[in-house]
């Protein structure tokens, strides 16, 4: 690949190349992502509805918080299993509401833990509706207490 | 605390750019496709099993070899620790911090949040130099930074204990000691020769040129392994991520290896292998070529059946091509 189709302008995310020189010489180069630059809009697109989707579905009561972030990060039952130390069939159970329901604080946590949100996102959403409102959950030294904190603009 | 005179510089991969900037760090001057291609890094793997929610494919080697076949090929020393205790392991970094040493660490990628959300998935064998500490905050040297960056310990631990596929169990290497005298042409060839073995001749029908083109032809049955068109349109563009920007050097990797080619070319004084690493670019860019159409395709949500054999035909392409320059790499290799 040539250096001048390699060059993209998008500082937000940088990555290396390797491409040919206007010299014929063959090297790395520093250079913004192409589907980043392009196509980061439909990547956010996809991921809202997902969202949406699934939220829907757990408030419906058909599936679980489990089975939501499981998808939303990608991850199959099997991995997810392995990551929380339990046997896929746990994990498959735990997607069932009324077997999620007699899921313990330890294990709530566990997958919490691998999801990388605080435990009671496992147990609620929060929906934005005033533009410009920030909303974040602040983690504290207490594993199961977070702070929920508002910024009003 | 911070680890004195480390060159923090951005790589396209994570491993071979960790490995090389250890090396360089030791006082052993290699460019990262060096070290890429003496470790046979070139290779392609399909993979559909239950550890991957959606078919995937791989276009290097086995995580963890460009460590093991520096060590084996170049006789660089590395010290390498597991632990079963967590609290353990981050002791003995901080220790290793101490005593002045860059370390490597093994990591889920999911949780390097100084980089951009999108591309954060869980993925166990994500390498990255830790070089420095400030209070709870690790600072970390990662190839796909352009800077050096700040993870709290919390974070850190997280991504060495995380469980799973390729479990890191808090997994640390450094470097020990680097030899005075290194033979790099007995290093290239068998690097050649092994990536070209291992693209030809592995015999499971998922691996080599035979992964590529079962590749091809299961990429036309994905639409029924998707929830829905927006699924099926992410996992297409995903081909371009694979190729492109999860740390390949563009063209999967196909761009980086002609990069070592030509340097093998300078080292052993062969003519022959810069015709092989103009080959090999030119391979890349007609990767390339997938990846842009791909990603194409997947924004316009234009995946029919006809598109997406369009789609493997390409592959399929790529697969012949490959197939006939990896048997003659391995003819020349023998030559070296």
């Amino acid at each position: 690949m040539k250096d001048k189709e390699a060059h993209i302008d998008y500082k937000e995310h940088q990555l290396v190349l390797y491409v040919e020189r206007e010299d014929g010489t063959y090297g790395p180069m520093q250079t913004g992502s192409y589907i980043s630059k392009n196509y980061i809009d439909d990547y956010w697109l996809k991921r809202e509805n997902l969202e949406k989707e699934y939220r829907a579905r757990v408030e419906k009561g058909e599936i679980t918080p489990i089975e939501y972030y499981m998808v939303i990060e990608e991850l199959s039952v099997s991995e997810l299993a392995a990551r929380v130390k339990l046997s896929s069939r746990a994990v498959k159970m735990h997607m069932i509401p009324k077997h999620f329901a007699k899921m313990s604080i330890e294990v709530l946590k566990r997958y919490a833990d691998v999801f990388d949100v605080p435990i009671v996102s496992l147990l609620q959403a929060i929906i934005v509706s005033k533009n410009g409102l920030k909303i974040s959950l602040k983690k504290t030294d207490n594993p199961l207490f977070v702070l929920l904190k508002i910024d009003i603009p | 605390m911070h680890v004195d005179s480390f060159n923090h510089t951005m790589a396209a991969h994570c491993e071979s750019g960790t490995v090389t900037a250890l090396l360089n760090h030791s006082g052993f001057p290699i460019s990262e496709p060096m070290v890429f291609g003496i470790s046979s890094g070139i290779f392609f793997g399909y993979f559909q099993t239950k550890q991957f929610p959606f078919p995937t494919f791989v276009v290097r080697n086995k995580p963890g070899s460009m460590r093991e076949r520096t060590a084996k090929l170049l006789g660089v020393k590395y010290k390498t620790m597991k632990f079963k205790d967590p609290d353990a392991g981050m002791r003995e970094l901080d220790r290793l911090l101490a005593e002045n040493r860059p370390v490597a660490c093994q990591t889920d990628f999911f949780y390097m949040d100084y980089l951009p959300n999108h591309v954060r998935v869980h993925i166990n064998v994500h390498f990255v130099n830790v070089v420095g500490k400030e209070g709870d905050n690790y600072i970390i040297s990662d190839c796909y930074s352009p800077e050096l960056a700040t993870l709290s310990a919390e974070a850190l631990k997280k991504g060495r204990f995380a469980g799973g596929s390729f479990s890191p169990k808090g997994f640390l290497f450094y470097v020990e000691s680097v030899p005075q005298e290194i033979d790099m042409a007995h290093a290239i060839r068998k690097g050649i020769k092994k990536a070209a073995f291992y693209m030809l001749k592995i015999p499971i029908p998922f691996l080599g040129i035979k992964g590529i083109r079962l590749f091809a032809k299961k990429v036309v049955d994905w639409p029924r392994r998707a929830r829905n068109i927006e699924h099926l349109s992410h996992e297409i563009m995903k081909i371009n991520i694979f190729l492109e920007d999860q740390g390949t050097g563009g063209g999967g990797f196909r761009f980086m290896y002609a990069t070592f080619l030509r340097e093998a070319s300078e080292i052993l004084k062969r003519p022959d292998l810069l015709e092989m690493s103009e080959r090999i670019m030119g391979i890349g860019d007609r990767w390339r070529e997938i990846s842009l159409f791909a990603a194409r395709i997947g924004k316009r949500r234009d995946l029919g059946e006809d598109r997406l054999r369009e789609l493997g035909n390409k592959i399929n392409s790529r697969a012949d091509e490959e197939e006939v320059f990896f048997k003659d790499l391995l003819k020349l290799s023998k030559s070296l």
